[in-house]
């Protein structure tokens, strides 16, 4: 993955953490003991099992002799099944709880007392949205520049002009919510005066409901010229509808997608452009958070920067995003297309 | 009119008002949308049938024992995982080998639903509710949290399900409608012509009585849940060919839109009565209502599942009543007497 | 004489702590007619159970052909040839009257043949001497049609023993006689035929042997020539009944209760006329298909009327649904009693308090459940229900017990007029004059009754009066001195008219 070319966008480049970086890193020393939870929204799903095997990497490199759980609820359960864990993490005792919250602010009590007993709760990917309960989030790229980057596709794929739909993930995800209100901003500048946002549909990260809903889109607006997907189930199934159905030469898809997934869909034209950040550094970067905290080494306070491992150098900052809540920034992330993405697929 | 009715059986009739339902919400939704009538709206509704079709015929064959099979989404997704799984480190293997693998992965979970029902007698409603969640969750261990994707599947089934075989118009006969069908008539054939399928009704209509006429429920109930696992087994297999994703979500919620299918097909669900054709223009129904109201503008994403409801409902008591009105047709013929002549009576009781 | 087919041996069978049997013997020849008299809950049910391998035999030996032989169930008894039909018919309502009659594990073949399965039925049930549609589903059958169609289902097979539980206990007496005949008739053919009824005077007519039981043993077999009426009534009861079917004197007032005019159902039943009077027993005589059961519905709001006036109390009333009637102080007991009467998973006292929940209503709208069980346990000692006690499920009770139990439910409410459909249809004796009893108690306390009973010597008994229906109109109303058995039959046979005589 380093040697493909990575953009890092204007936007980024400011907020990027090195450039921040203060005076001394700590340099989180290893070997300490604490038992840690990795909490994916929900189990199934490839990324998901990335970030566990970035973090599985992390926790030996840190030589950490306590346990590290990759657990999570069943699909169909999500919401109760989070909260379940993330209550039963506290009775456990758990260093931290590393989350990517699919809950909402329903997760908060349980988030609290899980704070209150100890348990330190780092989230990941999708965050708080009230940042109650959470100690700091592990944000993969500033959510702002993902709907710059979301833009700047669409205007590639459709030539600076035409309709497009967006298909996300469900109605209350709060990460793909944040990305689709950023890119909705960025459409306002004049640069995509004729990109016309007509749609947005909800495919519930399900295979058959996004495919669905993909096709949906193409008969409502016959004049559709992209979808934008920003979650991996959703690009994919779209991308498979818009193949079945011999429609990519009208429709084109885009989003964010993994390009083991994609690559069929970007050679033959379907997909010709989609973006990612890696799931393994999210994980593996998360875990390093989470165990300096966990052990005491990392306070969790702005300004605070720490080393972490093969990633570098990162600092804990205000989420612009949300009022109160501290959030690191991993960036930057990959955009994909022809050139590089039967590499990344290998 | 009437002398029409009067050939037709009730299941027939049953039919023939299910179809005008279908065309009376066809009309409909073609006034209200633009562009909605043409060989595309055909393609994608059969396409997105087939799979329907098979699940909702495994759970007709299971509601008409007066049982009712939860699990069956879980065992569809299970087969679509384990077969993708199956076909991505045996790349070489054909159609046949995979198709005879799905199925019996999927009669074996319904044999475990047959066993706790028709031997443990546990009501099944309770199984396969617990089974549901069970078979699930084995799936999501099995899969150890990976799913399968399309890249890794061998060309020819990917592209099965989308070939077409004949057209008229715009209308693609796809394969996999095509092949769907084909098994719904099958299954069609053999509840109406075979003996032993007499016996499924026979169990859903009066099960006491069954059990006098020296019928096995427990083995008949045990065969119906293992039929109705091997038909889902299919349908996950159908599943793998057409999204080729398969992630541990695969086929949620298709168990109740299987029995939705059912019961809007006219099947019974106090079991007893319901063909397998009601149950796929069922399916067709339902799937229409649920293409359409996405592509009805006025119907806002939140109130969709509301207004989908609201519809079968609709369906299924305007198809009741038009079930009635048919049935007061054919009732209207003059009778013959019913009651013998009765000359010899004074011989009988009275003494 | 023939040769023995089926013999019980000292069988017993216990039900956890009830001993429902104790040391039955009984031995089927080929060819006999063989009558099984007993009260309800002597054991008759829990015999033919044991023969038909319902049940397993605690202990005692089956033998069949002289052969010791366990009947691991239904179908190893159907395998050996022992068929049953029962007093509840057991037919599959979705399917049609030939499928049902074919329904039978034994009929073997992997397709249907649809058309000669009709033919077949057909023909089974001419020989039976009905005509009936045997492409209708069941669930349209009368009780009487569904009962012809589980006798020809046994008669399709190739039985050797047939048990018949009370065959003809909802059947008119053409259809009965009819029925008696065939028994006979399978009989001469070689089959060795159980006979069960209450109907002492159809026993005499077909039996060869008559074997009494009580309390689930064995009291006597003895050939037919053998043994009168009051001989087998007092093994059964154990004590002398005497008069059961002695006129009970009336005690009809001259003050109008119900005035029926020109009821009718379109399609169903037209011209019904009657006045019933207070403390009056009017009985609606008929043969199956008179349409009694219509009119009781009709004036009970299950199907309301749709011409004529219904008066109560001098009040012209419109009555749509039966909440309405109950209301005006009119009360049904169904013939059915499984369908429409009672909830049998429920105990004696929910189903005594059903259909008056409203008295036992307090605060809250919670229940009052001593109220409630005190009233349970006045109805049993009142209608002498043979229970331990009223928190029992009604389905585990005696189809007698039973009936008394919806005579609780409604009698509970209090009606002024109460319509009996078949009261005593398939209970014993013993029981019968009970509930004759009952009804006459009713009346007495100035209440309107209306009894449906197809059973002659009960209607001569027991009614004041005789409204006597055919094929849906209403044939003439005969005062009961005027009454004689026979005149009833003639006009119930439309071979006679007779204007309103009363």
């Amino acid at each position: 993955m380093g040697s493909l070319k990575s953009l890092s966008l204007g936007a980024m480049l400011m907020l990027t953490c090195a450039s921040f970086a203060q005076a001394d890193a700590i340099k989180l020393e290893g070997g300490k003991e604490t038992n840690l939870v990795l909490l994916p929204k929900f189990l199934g799903i490839l990324v998901f099992d990335q970030a566990n095997e970035g973090a599985q990497e992390a926790h030996k490199e840190l030589a950490n002799p306590g346990e590290l759980l990759f657990v999570g609820p069943t699909p169909e359960n999500s919401v109760a099944g989070q909260i379940e864990i993330m209550t039963t993490s506290a009775t456990q005792g758990q260093g931290a709880v590393m989350l990517s919250n699919n809950a909402g602010d329903q997760i908060v009590p349980a988030a609290e007392a899980a704070k209150a007993a100890g348990t330190k709760i780092v989230t990941w990917d999708s965050p708080i949205p009230s940042g109650n309960g959470e100690d700091v989030f592990v944000a993969q790229v500033d959510f702002g520049s993902i709907g710059t980057v979301m833009a700047d596709m669409a205007h590639s794929i459709l030539g600076g002009k035409g309709e497009m739909a967006v298909l996300s993930a469900t109605p209350d995800a709060a990460n793909q919510n944040a990305w689709i209100a950023s890119m909705q901003e960025a459409l306002k500048g004049a640069k995509y005066a004729d990109i016309k946002l007509v749609d947005v549909v909800y495919g519930d990260d399900q295979a058959e409901v996004s495919y669905n809903r993909a096709l949906s889109l193409v008969d409502q607006h016959p004049n559709l010229g992209l979808i934008m997907s920003p979650t991996t189930v959703g690009i994919q199934a779209s991308a498979k509808a818009m193949q079945d159905e011999g429609l990519c030469d009208k429709v084109k898809v885009s989003g964010l997608g993994l390009p083991s997934e994609m690559v069929s869909y970007t050679m033959n034209g379907c997909a010709p452009e989609f973006a990612l950040w890696d799931f393994r550094d999210l994980g593996y970067l998360t875990y390093f958070t989470a165990y300096g905290m966990a052990t005491g080494q990392l306070k969790g306070e702005i300004g605070e920067s720490f080393h972490a491992g093969r990633m570098g150098d990162y600092t804990i900052e205000a989420d612009p995003g949300r009022e109160g809540a501290k959030r690191i920034l991993m960036g930057p992330f990959t955009v994909y297309n022809k050139g590089n993405v039967e590499a990344a697929a290998k | 009119m009437t002398r029409m009715m009067e050939k037709l059986s009730p299941q027939t009739l049953r039919i023939l008002a299910l179809l005008a339902v279908l065309l009376v919400i066809l009309l409909f939704f073609s006034l209200v949308i633009p562009n909605y009538l043409n060989g595309r709206l055909f393609n994608r509704i059969s396409s997105s049938v087939a799979i329907m079709a098979l699940i909702a015929t495994a759970q007709t064959l299971v509601i008409i024992t007066r049982n009712i099979d939860l699990s069956i989404g879980s065992i569809l997704g299970f087969v679509a995982f384990a077969t993708g799984s199956l076909v991505t480190n045996n790349p070489d293997l054909g159609p046949v080998p995979l198709v005879l693998y799905s199925i019996t992965i999927g009669a074996c979970f319904g044999a475990i639903n047959g066993v706790l029902v028709a031997f443990v007698r546990v009501p099944s409603i309770i199984v396969t509710l617990g089974t549901m969640a069970l078979f699930r969750s084995v799936l999501v261990e099995y899969s150890d949290a990976k799913s399968i994707t399309t890249s890794n599947l061998p060309q020819w089934l990917v592209e099965f399900p989308n070939t077409v075989l004949f057209s008229i118009g715009q209308m693609q006969f796809r394969a996999a409608f095509v092949a769907a069908v084909i098994v719904v008539l099958i299954v069609h054939l053999a509840l109406t012509r075979l003996n032993a399928a007499r016996k499924l009704y026979a169990i859903g209509s009066n099960p006491e009585a069954a059990e006098m006429a020296g019928i096995n429920i427990h083995k008949t109930v045990f065969v119906a849940f293992v039929l109705s696992g091997a038909l889902a087994g299919l349908g996950g297999f159908m599943f793998l060919a057409r999204f080729g994703t398969i992630t541990v979500v695969a086929g949620l919620g298709f168990e109740l839109k299987s029995v939705a299918a059912s019961v809007v097909g006219g099947v019974n669900i106090f079991g007893g009565s319901g063909t397998v054709i009601g149950a796929l223009i069922g399916a067709i129904l339902v799937d229409v209502i649920e293409t359409s109201l996405v592509r009805w503008q006025l119907v806002s994403e939140f109130w969709r599942e509301a207004v989908l409801g609201a519809l079968i409902l609709l369906s299924v008591a305007a198809d009741a009543v038009l079930m009635r009105r048919f049935i007061s047709l054919r009732r209207k013929r003059p009778k013959s007497d019913p009651i013998p002549e009765k000359t010899s009576v004074l011989d009988g009781e009275a003494r | 004489m023939a040769e023995t087919i089926l013999e019980l041996l000292d069988i017993s069978k216990s039900f956890e702590m009830t001993h429902a049997l104790k040391n039955m013997s009984l031995e089927l020849k080929a060819g006999e007619v063989h009558a099984i008299v007993g009260e309800n809950g002597a054991g008759k049910s829990t015999m033919i159970k044991i023969m038909t391998g319902v049940h397993k035999p605690t202990s005692g030996e089956i033998r069949i052909d002289g052969q010791a032989r366990t009947l691991s169930g239904t179908q190893a008894a159907r395998e050996a040839g022992i068929a049953a039909m029962y007093q509840e018919p057991m037919v599959f309502p979705d399917l049609d009257v030939a499928e049902n009659i074919f329904i039978s594990a034994r009929n073997k073949g992997l397709f249907l043949k649809p058309t000669q399965q009709r033919q077949a039925a057909r023909a089974l049930v001419t020989r039976l001497g009905m005509s009936l549609d045997v492409e209708l589903a069941a669930s349209g059958l009368t009780l009487a049609e569904q009962q012809i169609v589980e006798i020809a289902r046994a008669l399709s097979e190739d039985v050797r023993v047939l048990i018949m539980d009370e065959p003809t206990a909802s059947l008119s007496a053409y259809e009965a006689s009819q029925l008696r005949r065939i028994a006979k008739t399978l009989a001469q053919e070689g089959v060795a035929v159980v006979y069960i009824s209450h109907r002492l005077e159809e026993i005499f007519e077909i039996a060869d042997r008559v074997t009494v039981i009580r309390d689930g043993g064995h009291i006597s077999t003895r050939p037919i020539s053998e043994t009168t009426a009051d001989l087998m009534i007092a093994e059964m009861v154990g004590r002398d009944v005497g008069n059961y079917f002695a006129k009970i004197p009336g005690t009809a007032t001259d003050t109008v209760a119900l005035k029926v005019r020109n009821l009718a159902v379109d399609d169903v039943f037209e011209g019904v006329n009657f006045d019933l009077h207070k403390g009056e027993v009017l009985c609606f005589s008929g043969l199956v298909g008179a349409r009694r059961t219509d009119v009781a519905l009709a004036l009970f709001g299950v199907k309301p009327a749709t011409r004529g006036t219904i008066e109560v109390n001098g009040t012209a009333v419109e009555i749509r649904h039966p909440k309405q009637a109950m209301d005006i102080g009119i009360a049904y007991v169904s013939e059915d009693r499984r369908k429409l009467g009672l909830a049998m998973p429920m105990s004696i006292q929910s189903n005594t308090s059903l259909a008056t929940l409203g008295k036992f209503l307090r605060r809250f709208g919670l229940l009052d459940r001593a109220e409630e069980r005190n009233v349970a346990e006045a109805f049993r000692k009142r209608l002498n229900i043979r229970t331990p006690n009223v928190d029992i499920a009604v389905g585990t009770l005696s189809g007698g017990n039973q009936q008394k139990v919806m005579l609780a439910k409604w009698l509970n409410m209090e009606p002024e007029i109460l319509i009996f459909d078949e009261p005593t249809r398939g209970i014993d004796v013993g029981a019968k004059a009970e509930v004759h009893e009952l009804i006459r108690e009713f009346a007495k306390a100035g209440g309107a009754a209306l009894v449906i009973s197809s059973d002659l010597p009960e209607v001569m008994a027991l009614g004041d009066r005789n409204l006597v229906m055919r094929e849906g109109r209403q044939m003439g109303v005969i005062a009961s001195e005027n009454a004689t058995q026979e005149k009833i039959m003639a006009l119930a046979t439309g071979q006679q008219n007779l204007r309103e005589a009363s």
